[in-house]
């Protein structure tokens, strides 16, 4: 019986001395933006649609079926970017790091959906995949404070050549400078990060085709890490048949 | 079969049963079937061999090393992990076979527990290895040669090669082939000491002198030494048969019992191995319910394990006990066998040698009788001078005896040592006069010289006295002098007159009366005692050409002056009695066992407080009422002295009466196989018991015993190999230290295990929280195992030197049963309340660093599977952020390193708490062990280089960690002191209460 209150309050008091320096320590927080940020220096890369299993896509164009799991993931995670849903955002200066540390209200720059041409899902609700050229998204993970320096832009290379064609939108590839630097979720809430879309107009259906996308011509986003196979750069395979 | 080995046992310890001293030369011709002259023929001798077999001891059936080795690799923790080595590898194959990314990881730790369990094997094997085999002695003493007679012929041969029946010549320098019956001896001596461990040469002859074989004359003893002589007898033992290849079976019958601290380490490795698989299945069944793959809950199950096993333990109590062992090698005992250094300690019952342990082993002069008075001499070790009353002239009259009738001389080139410490060449007693009388007198050579003998009788057992004249020291005096000492009575009776302050007095019957009170006094104390008288001879009937005839004493030998008697003994050694009583104040119970004379054995364990001064024994108490024997209460007599032929007749229910009813026991006469009779005896009350020991005879009760102690001066090597502990000095006083190092061992090693367990907790927090609410993963494997064998290995052999809290000597030695090293308070209290407040310190410092990288703890529960998965690159973090898997993973080694970091510093608290048990540490000083010190450092230099210098290896796991992270658990670690100090002063303000009951280790 003693033995059982005495464990009670001990526990009791570590349960009470933990959740008082954990308090304490959450104080010392801003809410804002985390304390360091040292362990994401560079950012990773990620598309959209992302297949359940590793990095590869499977359909056939024939069967919407196959498919229509990308089309819907497609069309969900787009949807945060129409014009509805922007309508507080500002038009920004293009090419020009948006730079607005000294403002208490932080901006989110507008992301025009026709900027993907074929990809934004207006005129082509499949995205693509219906004509054997299947739409993925590339987008690049956002650090807050982030400043990106030069022209960057997302180049795909299959490692086969002429297996597939690569059509970007924007052209080239190009990620605007305008959309940095990002803020944090609570100050920064309606911010878009930039995407740019790559349609692979697949020429062969016999193969699996490998494709590595990297970000290219900024020299402080890395893209060759060792051990990060994600930091700047990611690969998937993408089969179809018919 | 079992029982048949028993049974052999139980026969072997019996006396030896033998009549072939009793049989005449015929008779054991025809028993034999041999002839004295002729010997056996060839053919029959290899009859006889293919019979018996050769004549050499067999030895044991060594286990082989491999099976050594394999069981090293298999005992203790080494099964679990090895459990978890392969689960490692199990989980690797299927990974591999998935296709996994990172399947490696697995078979690393596999291999890395492995090769835990490896090298930890290998330094138990070695440790192991270290300790001697006991055959290895005995077959060292087998010789080489034999001189036989065979068809008539001597021959030389191999002595394996000797039959029953086989008559062989032995000389001076011989080792005696086998057990031989002697029929013919010219001055044979043999030196029996490698069987009995006496060292006096000892005669032989034909002769049947007694009923025992083991004392009869016309027996030689396989393995003893001819001294000097020559002599021819019939082999009537070879091989195992012989005396001393029964003692070597039975040494080897013997089972070697488990050390206490071997069973205490068992006792704490289940308890250990139990928490850790029934968490480990209670886990495995949890997760498998809450729907994790199979494949996962068992590399949970491995990080169970591993967290909760104290790798490095085992090696650190080895080690600890190691050290125990060189301090108790530089105070003159030397341990054999580790576990033996707690065993000391643990000891309940000594029983003790009396020659050389107890004693000088030398004989003194303790007691001098002159003008109607005793005096006292100084037995100590070192003596100088004599204290006594030597103004008186019967004293000058006494002295002079002594010095003069004397044979016994010092070895010439000793004039720089203390006179105690010179080689004398003469006879014990003989000794103990001539160095008392240089001690009083000096230069006794010289004064011999200026007393020229002119004739001289030595000792003889018929005559019973020793007698020699001299010329006179003084010019003017040409009287001769005849001295003469011997046997009190026999002296007495050759005299008429008794000198009294200088003076002739007629020896009346009132005088005689009072020789006879000092002669039983003397004696009663267990003393040697001999008588000395004088007589000058007048100068006219012997002038100083006279020729002295000894043969047929043509001189005077009755009618002498009585001067004095002088007594003798073999005297404790100072620091005994000093020794037992502190024994007696530490609760254990000294037994003298020697094959004295039970008066002498009283005498000395009296005067060495083995018998108190006020206990009696149950003859003292018939003798103060004057009652007999029988009729004394028995239960009345705390002291006991038993006779060997007493103990010859009891039954073991007699004999534990004996053990249980009194404190104070002395076996006298006892022969070597009823010590170790005794020892079982002792074993069956539920004693510890610690045995000293020297003859090959002694080996088996050494072996029997819970501690063997061997004499290393006059110790056989036989009685070495069957010790466990070999004690250098042969100092009753050396096994006092031993037993206080032992007894500090214990409560140091509880304190390691104290202090190693704690962790353990808050390594296995980690897992079970990472079940449960599915955080990320707080700690590694291999981080775990680089606190268990990296960080934590120096603080804890460093408490093997932290020095007693109290004065260990002043308890009752341990309760085997009661008394655990690994209790339920140690390991409730390392368990559940140090290591909680460890895991929540740790804790503490991992959601920080989680935090301040932008992972707030509500962000971080639940998040396991995402985080975790490969396929998941932009995880979003409190902040809106988002994290590729490797920079997740990087931030996961970031968080196992500030983990790591913050049990190393709570182990610092750890530390230091762990030095004392009751006391404060402010009372015990925290600077007093400097190796205590030596750990802390230790400790936090190690994490420095596995954090800063090694953060770079990914395969270690450890990162670079900001310099603020080392110190977020130090509030924590400051709590744990505070904590312990508060749990100490409440045990010592609240003795036997609750809280004592529930929080004293």
């Amino acid at each position: 019986g003693l033995i059982l209150l005495f464990y009670l309050v001990f526990y009791g008091f570590l349960a009470a001395l933990f959740t008082f320096t954990m308090w304490v320590m959450l104080q010392t927080l801003s809410s804002d933006i985390p304390k360091y940020r040292d362990r994401i220096s560079s950012p990773g890369l990620m598309i959209s649609p992302k297949p359940d299993t590793a990095l590869e896509f499977y359909f056939n164009k024939s069967d919407s079926d196959s498919y229509s799991e990308y089309v819907e993931t497609l069309k969900t995670f787009l949807a945060s970017y129409n014009e509805s849903k922007q309508s507080q955002n500002i038009d920004c200066t293009p090419g020009k790091i948006f730079d607005q540390d000294d403002a208490a209200v932080k901006k989110a720059c507008r992301f025009n959906l026709s900027d993907l041409g074929q990809c934004s899902g207006k005129d082509d609700t499949n995205f693509g995949y219906s004509k054997g050229t299947p739409c993925v998204l590339v987008k690049m993970n956002r650090i807050i404070g982030l400043k990106p320096e030069g022209e960057p832009h997302i180049q795909c290379t299959p490692k086969e050549e002429g297996t597939v064609e690569i059509n970007y939108f924007p052209r080239h590839g190009m990620i605007d400078l305008m959309y940095f630097p990002y803020y944090g979720k609570s100050l920064h809430a309606h911010y878009l990060q930039p995407l740019v879309a790559v349609q692979l107009a697949i020429n062969s259906t016999k193969e699996e085709i490998a494709i590595e996308c990297k970000i290219l011509g900024s020299p402080n986003l890395k893209n060759e890490d060792d051990r990060d196979k994600f930091l700047g750069r990611i690969a998937f395979k993408v089969q179809m048949t018919e | 079969k079992g029982n048949k080995k028993k049974k052999k046992t139980e026969e072997l310890k019996k006396e030896l049963d033998l009549d072939d001293h009793r049989l005449s030369t015929s008779e054991l011709e025809k028993k034999y079937g041999t002839s004295i002259n002729k010997g056996l023929s060839s053919a029959r001798a290899a009859e006889i061999l293919a019979r018996d077999g050769p004549n050499s001891l067999t030895p044991p059936k060594a286990t082989p090393e491999i099976v050594k080795f394999l069981k090293q690799m298999v005992g203790g923790f080494s099964i679990l992990l090895w459990i978890g080595a392969v689960f490692s590898w199990i989980s690797f194959g299927i990974q591999l076979a998935q296709g996994a990314e990172s399947p490696f990881d697995n078979l690393y730790l596999g291999v890395v527990l492995a090769l835990v369990v490896i090298l930890t094997g290998i330094f138990a094997y070695y440790q192991e290895a270290k300790s001697t085999n006991i055959m290895a002695s005995f077959s060292k003493m087998i010789p080489q040669q034999a001189l036989v007679i065979r068809d008539a012929e001597k021959k030389e041969l191999p002595a394996d090669q000797l039959v029953v029946g086989d008559i062989v010549e032995i000389k001076g320098g011989d080792r005696i082939p086998a057990d031989i019956r002697l029929i013919s001896a010219q001055g044979c001596k043999v030196d029996n000491s490698s069987l009995t461990g006496e060292s006096e040469p000892q005669s032989r002859s034909c002769d049947f002198t007694h009923e025992n074989p083991l004392e009869t004359k016309n027996i030689a003893f396989y393995s003893t030494t001819c001294v000097e002589g020559t002599a021819t007898g019939i082999v009537i033992n070879t091989g195992d048969r012989t005396i001393i290849g029964r003692i070597a079976s039975l040494a080897s019958g013997v089972g070697n019992e488990k050390t206490p601290i071997a069973i205490e380490i068992e006792h704490f490795v289940y308890m250990v191995a139990g928490v850790a698989i029934s968490i480990g299945v209670l886990f495995f069944i949890i997760s498998v319910s809450m729907r994790y793959k199979i494949l996962d809950s068992i590399i949970f199950l491995i990080g169970i394990i591993v967290a909760n096993v104290p790798e490095g333990l085992l090696a650190t109590v080895t080690v600890s006990l190691s050290l125990t062992a060189k301090r108790m090698a530089k105070k003159n005992c030397l341990v054999k066998n580790l576990e033996a250094v707690e065993t000391l300690g643990s000891t309940s019952i000594i029983c003790s040698d009396k020659t050389g342990t107890l004693t000088q082993n030398r004989m003194t002069v303790a007691h001098l009788w002159f003008d109607n008075q005793i005096y006292s001499a100084d037995t100590s070790e070192d003596q100088t001078t004599q204290p006594f009353d030597q103004s008186s002239p019967s004293w000058a009259a006494l002295s002079k005896i002594v010095t003069l009738c004397n044979r016994a001389e010092f070895r010439p080139g000793q004039e720089n040592l203390p006179i105690m410490k010179r080689v004398v060449v003469g006879d014990a007693s003989e000794t103990a006069l001539l160095k008392f009388s240089e001690v009083i007198l000096g230069d006794v050579m010289n004064i011999r010289a200026q007393n020229k003998k002119v004739a001289e009788i030595p000792f003889n057992s018929t005559n019973k006295f020793q007698l020699s004249i001299h010329e006179t020291d003084d010019p003017n005096d040409k009287r001769f002098l005849l001295v003469m000492k011997g046997a009190p009575e026999r002296i007495l009776e050759r005299c008429s007159t008794i000198m009294i302050n200088g003076k002739e007095e007629p020896l009346d019957s009132e005088k005689a009366e009072a020789f006879q009170t000092a002669y039983m006094e003397l004696g009663g104390m267990g003393e040697r005692v001999l008588g000395f008288c004088h007589l000058y001879l007048p100068e006219n009937e012997f002038p100083d050409t006279y020729q002295f005839d000894t043969d047929t004493m043509n001189f005077p030998t009755s009618n002498l002056c009585f001067v004095g008697l002088l007594s003798m003994i073999d005297p404790p050694r100072s620091t005994v009695p000093d020794a037992v009583s502190k024994c007696r104040s530490a609760g254990i119970k000294v037994i003298m066992v020697t094959g004295d004379h039970p008066i002498t054995a009283k005498a000395i364990a009296k005067s060495v407080g083995i018998i108190s001064a006020t206990s009696e024994t149950v003859e003292d108490i018939a003798k103060r009422l004057n009652i007999p024997v029988e009729q004394v209460n028995r239960r009345e007599a705390t002291a006991a002295v038993v006779n060997g032929m007493e103990l010859k007749d009891m039954n073991s229910e007699q004999l534990d009466e004996i053990l249980c009813n009194h404190s104070e026991i002395v076996f006298a006469r006892t022969s070597p196989q009823q010590k170790l009779i005794i020892v079982e005896g002792c074993q069956r009350q539920g004693a510890v018991v610690a045995v000293t020991g020297d003859g090959v005879n002694d080996s088996p009760a050494l072996k029997k015993a819970d501690i063997g102690i061997a004499m290393g001066i006059a110790g056989s090597d036989a009685a070495k190999n069957a010790a466990d502990m070999v004690l250098l000095d042969d100092n009753f006083a050396s096994i006092v230290t031993g037993v206080e190092e032992g007894r500090l061992i214990f409560d140091n090693l509880k304190k390691t295990i104290a202090y190693t367990l704690t962790k353990n907790i808050a390594e296995l927090c980690p897992f079970l929280i990472y079940i449960i609410a599915s955080i990320p993963m707080p700690i590694g494997t291999i981080t775990i195992l680089f606190i268990d064998l990296g960080t934590d290995i120096i603080p804890s052999v460093a408490l093997a030197y932290e020095k007693a809290e109290s004065d260990i000597m002043n308890r009752r030695p341990r309760n085997k049963r009661r008394d655990r090293l690994v209790n339920h308070q140690l390991a409730v209290y390392s368990y559940l309340q140090i290591g909680i407040m460890q895991s929540v310190g740790a804790f503490v410092t991992y959601f920080t660093v989680y935090a301040e990288q932008g992972f707030l703890p509500s962000t971080l529960l639940g998040v396991r599977v995402n985080w975790e998965s490969n396929a998941i690159n932009d995880f979003e973090d409190s902040y809106g952020q988002q994290w590729t898997k490797y920079q997740r993973t990087y931030l996961q080694w970031t968080g196992y390193t500030a983990f790591f970091v913050s049990i190393t510093i709570q182990q610092v608290a750890d530390l230091i708490i762990r030095k004392t048990r009751r006391n404060s540490i402010f009372r015990q000083g925290l600077f007093k062990n400097k190796v205590i010190w030596v750990g802390i450092f230790s400790q936090i230099g190690i994490a420095l280089i596995l954090t800063y210098g090694l953060g770079h290896v990914t395969a270690l796991n450890f990162t670079p960690l900001r310099f603020q992270y080392w110190f977020v658990a130090v509030p924590f670690a400051i709590l744990i002191w505070v904590y312990d100090e508060f749990r100490k002063l409440l045990i010592r303000r609240y003795p036997g209460s609750w809280w004592d009951k529930n929080m004293y280790y």
